[in-house]
């Protein structure tokens, strides 16, 4: 095992991010033209990164896969996004967004790069400001801030439920106007399928053009990869149906170490899923557990009965019987594995039994419906429309899902992947959450790498290495080339002759993923799961079946290659999750809890990064990047 | 500083124009009316005859106005009829199942939706119709007396057509086809000129309403009062 | 809970390519879950047509929750079918009958070419905002966010201009293919804010242009583009435009 260097400068905690800009290499303005950058994705990091690097004057190529840039996933998120602006004057500050940044994430991130996070986030909010964003104001015109879980503080800045739509939005714009200056040349409906290396540095990409199937060679001087997270493992999530960790993993097969992989958030608000055919699961807001009490039947045999029919003494509310204090309002991570656990004891409700009822009987009947309509009027109205069940009469039906992933590609302080030359910002680094991301955290953390960082860091990394010209008629292009090529015949190969549909696999993936590597793991259940995967992995590549052709518009060809990844990618997230015996934050292993059934983490043995280098013989290296805090305390989570 | 041909050939440019000369004929059309207005006085036409003698005395004039009358038809047909060839091309392959309104606030109508065919409709009724009085008054019209002087008996000839069914046909489907395109083109053209706070549109919408029925009303009552009073 | 399924008789239209000529086929879904998404009913159709060795019907979406705009047909004669203010994606099963026949065409417009079957490609509308749909400035320190102030009422409507979630319905559903809607929102949103101000006059000149040589139609106000919008943006985005337009023909700069 090598020790992972993170570059982290030297200095006091509050310098180190402004001492490192200092020390930065320069590339002279009119040699920035030079140089072409290849940025992958365009959601808030992606976006951000490429208009801010065209707009320095480097020549910028933008791929995304969606048919616009403006669609990325970045656009569901719904909260909102913290900044440590103190505008409600409260004793908010960036030291306080950064020490709760640092406890939610369960004392699992780096100190220097989540202080940095908190100290950029005051710009964000500038900048996008200053770019038309419209958040949310007061009558007198001030922006205005709610609170989110996890803080004590209202530092959360806003624009109705559509905060992660507005905000790339802007960043969008930001790109188009970089577009019309010629600075980036933006392509829709690529995907990268490789990244290409020269002595060891990263030179390009290939990618499939989505219309035509076209594979293309791109040069670059740096890659800059944007493209999200891997909660589409797990088949059903809040992620977009397109979501996909491809780009990643082909860097982690070049020798770009992934970090952390078993780090999964599962939000327990979300739309239970109603039958097999469900192709995504939709997020509630979290907030409705200030009114909401969760409950199943005490007995099995009254599952099937309307809840109404349920008197109180054979209801089980579970939350507030194991957990007084905090009641409803417990953490994101333990809400969730509760509900999987009255489920797996069959006490589960709804068509599936995959669902416990989050009740507003009470609430309406103390409160009025009037002020339960105030609230969450709208909430209701988004169930009532995909449930068609209405939330004032019944109870809602809700399960948890998986909705972020915070591992990643491991990246040093600069944003550099292992690999020199391939940088990683946004849910596709592992850098800034640790074990659990807290809410409104993450379009903060996208915005930072994408405005404030990559294009400095980047800018450092082509001074300093000197990086040259390179052109893609390169062999090391023809060899990545051929790969690719390779692989998509070789699936269509077998897809022509297979039973088993991209889908069909697909699920069998997610179920496994749910079960054995979701809310609540055990040694043996994660065993379990790489047996269960690897066999579906061989499965696949001997009985896919996959519609059409190579050099056509084929959604199918692109889910095949998206799940083969996901295949092996899942097996390393069960190997870490296995190899990490302790509980933080959303990883949850049941040998380890203290007696009260809380998350018990081992800061002896497991205070750190676990980054994993790939290997073909299926047996990855893991290096450990220890974590050292300076500057705050290791402290227990305690909600009874 | 924009020019002025690119502002007026661009979609909002040309809808500018489209308002700027419909409002002007729909003026017009409201002052033609007013005139006509003293056919239904029933003294054997004296008042119609000296109203129209009054268009005669203006001379040399007449014909300038007349001319600009034509030229802002002519502009509005013209630029209409290319505003509408253009929008045929930006949807080449036409819906199977044509366009079903989901309602609310869509305007989707007879109406709205024929505006070019009513258009159209509307500029062969102008031929007739100025052959069928203009020309019509100066080739076959008898003379008569207005206020001592000599003038074309133009109530002669209006109420001779209108004594023939056919005419009183055509004249009353051509103003309930003006009715349809005011329908719309009125309330379109204060919105194509952005002049409408949105909590007005709903009440202007329903004035175009009442104002095309009012307007087609009077003037298609003409025909019909004639060909009954001459029955 | 045993559930109710329904049949639905789908005749689609599939075209393989931007340059072919496309047609109708029928589909019969059977054992439609009425809590099924439309899309959901798609993928169950597709299934069932790998299976049997044939092409699956190509269809765009990506976060089926109605905000990502990727997702959109015209179902019926209607963009988006026939529930007002829904994506496709959130439209379900359960607001069709059993036995229903529907007919699923893409978006037609010159400007949106067919791709396949019914994705159609959307790039006019980065180029239209490429033309000016942004506020100039660059990344960098900026002035406090609470230098600027605007006032919630102002606020509010700039945000319902800026709800636009690009998905194209309003140029569908138009009969003249108008993209008015879509550029009128966004110039709406900027013109609102002081933000937006010093480009004003650029803005509306360059956007308005961009959409004439992308080749939408002209705006006839006739209102269906409100009608089919998922957010619901109204029809007075594009009186704004108009004004704004106004203004810049007559603007020094």
């Amino acid at each position: 095992m090598t020790k992972l260097d993170a570059r982290m400068p030297e200095g006091p905690l509050q310098e180190k991010w402004g001492h490192r800009l200092e020390e930065m290499k320069l590339v002279a303005p009119n040699n920035k033209k030079k140089h072409n950058i290849i940025v992958v994705g365009t959601g808030l990091a992606g976006g951000s990164a490429a208009a801010t690097l065209g707009e320095l004057g480097y020549n910028v190529k933008a791929f995304c896969i969606q048919d616009s840039p403006r669609r990325a996933h970045s656009i569901a998120a719904q909260g909102g996004i913290n900044a440590a602006k103190n505008y409600p004057n409260d004793g908010d500050s960036i030291w306080r967004l950064f020490y709760d940044t640092i406890k939610g994430g369960d004392f699992r991130s780096r100190e220097g790069n989540v202080y940095r996070l908190a100290e950029v986030s005051n710009n964000i909010i500038d900048q996008a400001v200053a770019q038309g964003v419209p958040f949310a104001r007061e009558y007198g015109g001030e922006l205005a801030n709610r609170s989110f879980g996890g803080a004590q503080v209202s530092r959360t800045f806003y624009a109705r439920g559509q905060t992660g739509q507005q905000l790339l939005l802007g960043a969008y714009q930001a790109l188009m106007r970089q577009v019309d200056r010629g600075k980036v040349k933006m392509y829709p409906r690529q995907e990268m399928l490789d990244l290409v290396k020269i002595d060891g540095v990263a030179r390009g990409i290939i990618t499939r053009n989505l219309i035509t199937g076209q594979i293309e060679r791109h040069s670059a001087d740096a890659v800059v990869l944007c493209t999200g997270g891997y909660g589409r493992t797990y088949f059903l999530s809040t992620n977009a149906f397109n979501s996909n960790a491809t780009a990643a993993w082909r860097c982690h097969k070049r020798g770009a170490y992934f970090a952390n992989p078993c780090y999964v958030q599962i939000h327990p608000t979300c739309i239970p899923q109603s039958g097999d055919y469900q192709s995504k699961l939709t997020l509630m807001s979290e907030s409705l557990r200030n009114d909401g009490r969760v409950w199943v039947p005490k007995n099995k045999e009254d599952i099937g009965k309307p809840p109404h029919q349920i008197p109180d003494a054979d209801r089980d509310y579970y939350l507030e019987r194991k957990y007084p204090a905090f009641g409803n309002l417990v953490p994101r991570d333990v809400a969730s594995r509760n509900a999987k656990y009255v489920c797996d004891e069959g006490r589960g409700v709804g068509a599936t039994g995959r669902a416990v009822y989050l009740d507003f009987r009470d609430a309406i009947k103390e409160q009025g419906r009037d002020a339960i309509e105030d609230k969450y009027g709208n909430l209701f109205h988004m169930y009532h429309k995909i449930t068609d069940e209405d939330p004032y009469e019944v109870p809602m039906r809700i399960y948890p899902a998986v909705h972020y992933t915070m591992g990643g590609l491991w990246v040093d302080y600069e944003l550099m992947s292992t690999i020199p030359g391939l940088f990683v910002a946004g849910e596709a680094n592992f850098s800034d959450h640790g074990a659990n991301r807290l809410g409104a955290s993450a379009l903060m953390q996208g915005l930072a790498d994408g405005y404030f960082v990559v294009p400095f860091t980047v800018g450092n990394f082509i001074a300093e290495y000197d990086v040259k010209p390179v052109g893609t008629d390169h062999k090391a292009f023809d060899a990545a080339e051929k790969d690719v090529r390779d692989q998509i015949k070789k699936m269509l190969d077998v897809g022509k002759q297979g039973s088993r549909t991209v889908i069909d696999i697909y699920k069998d993936l997610g179920k496994i993923m749910y079960d054995e590597v979701g809310m609540s793991r055990t040694g043996d259940g994660l065993k379990r799961a790489q047996d269960v995967i690897s066999g579906l992995r061989e499965e696949f590549w001997k009985d896919v079946k996959i519609p059409g052709r190579a050099d056509d518009y084929n959604k199918m060809l692109e889910l095949a290659g998206r799940l083969a990844d996901f295949l092996e990618l899942a097996e390393l997230m069960a190997t870490d999750a296995l190899e990490r015996e302790e509980s933080c934050g959303g990883h949850f292993r049941e040998e380890y809890q203290t007696d009260e059934g809380e998350a018990l983490r081992n800061d002896e043995e497991f205070c750190y990064v676990a980054a994993w280098e790939y290997s073909e013989d299926g047996k990855p290296t893991k290096h450990k990047e220890e974590l050292e805090f300076e500057n705050v305390e290791l402290a227990t989570r305690s909600y009874k | 500083m924009l020019p002025l041909k690119r502002a007026l050939s661009s979609p909002i440019g040309r809808k500018f124009v489209m308002s700027i000369s419909g409002i002007a004929l729909v003026l017009f059309v409201i002052v033609h009316l007013l005139g006509n207005l003293t056919l239904y006085i029933p003294d054997g036409g004296e008042s119609f005859n000296r109203y129209a003698a009054g268009f005669e005395a203006l001379g040399p004039m007449l014909y300038v106005m007349e001319l600009g009358l034509l030229a802002v038809i002519l502009l509005h047909a013209f630029w209409g009829i290319s505003t509408w060839l253009r929008n045929r091309r930006a949807r080449p392959e036409r819906y199977a199942k044509s366009i079903a309104t989901k309602g609310g606030g869509s305007n989707l109508n007879i109406a709205s939706r024929n505006m070019a065919i009513t258009g159209s409709f509307l500029f062969f009724f102008l031929i007739i119709h100025v052959w069928h009085f203009r020309v019509r008054k100066e080739t076959v019209g008898e003379k008569t007396t207005v206020n001592g002087q000599e003038a074309t008996d133009l109530y002669a000839l209006v109420v001779g057509s209108f004594e023939n069914p056919a005419w009183v046909f055509f004249y009353t489907l051509s103003m309930v086809v003006l009715a349809f395109h005011l329908r719309h083109g009125f309330w379109s053209a204060l919105q194509s000129l952005g002049a409408m706070k949105p909590r007005w549109s709903k009440q202007i919408y329903a004035f175009g309403l009442i104002f095309a029925i009012l307007l087609a009303l009077g003037f298609l009552g003409m025909p019909i009062y004639l060909f009954l009073a001459a029955a | 809970m045993a559930q109710e399924t329904m049949t639905v008789h789908l005749k689609v239209w599939r075209q393989a390519g931007p340059e072919e000529s496309g047609s109708f086929q029928n589909y019969t879904a059977e054992n439609v879950n009425p809590h099924m998404s439309f899309l959901e009913m798609l993928d169950v159709v597709n299934e069932d047509l790998i299976h049997k060795g044939e092409e699956p019907i190509e269809f765009d979406s990506d976060c089926r929750e109605g905000i990502c705009g990727t997702c959109g047909f015209v179902i019926n004669g209607q963009a988006h079918g026939e529930e007002r203010g829904t994506t496709v994606c959130q439209l379900h099963m359960r607001s069709f009958s059993d036995g229903d026949t529907i007919v699923i065409e893409p978006w037609r417009a010159k400007a949106f070419p067919v791709i396949k079957d019914l994705v159609v490609d959307r790039r006019a509308f980065d180029r239209i905002i490429a033309a000016g749909g942004y506020v100039s400035v660059g990344t960098g320190p900026k002035p406090d966010a609470n230098s600027i102030k605007v006032g919630k009422d102002v606020s509010d409507q700039a945000f319902d201009s800026a709800a636009c979630i690009g998905c194209g319905a309003c140029v569908a559903a138009c009969p003249n293919a108008s993209a008015s809607l879509f550029t009128g929102a966004k110039i709406t949103q900027l013109a609102m804010l002081p933000q937006g101000h010093p480009e004003r006059t650029r803005r509306v000149r360059e956007m308005v242009h961009q959409m004439q040589e992308e080749g939408f139609g002209n705006c006839s106000n006739i209102g269906e583009c409100e009608a089919v919008c998922p957010k619901e943006i109204s029809l007075s985005n594009i009186a704004k435009m108009k004004r704004e337009y106004l203004r810049a023909m007559f603007s020094d700069s």
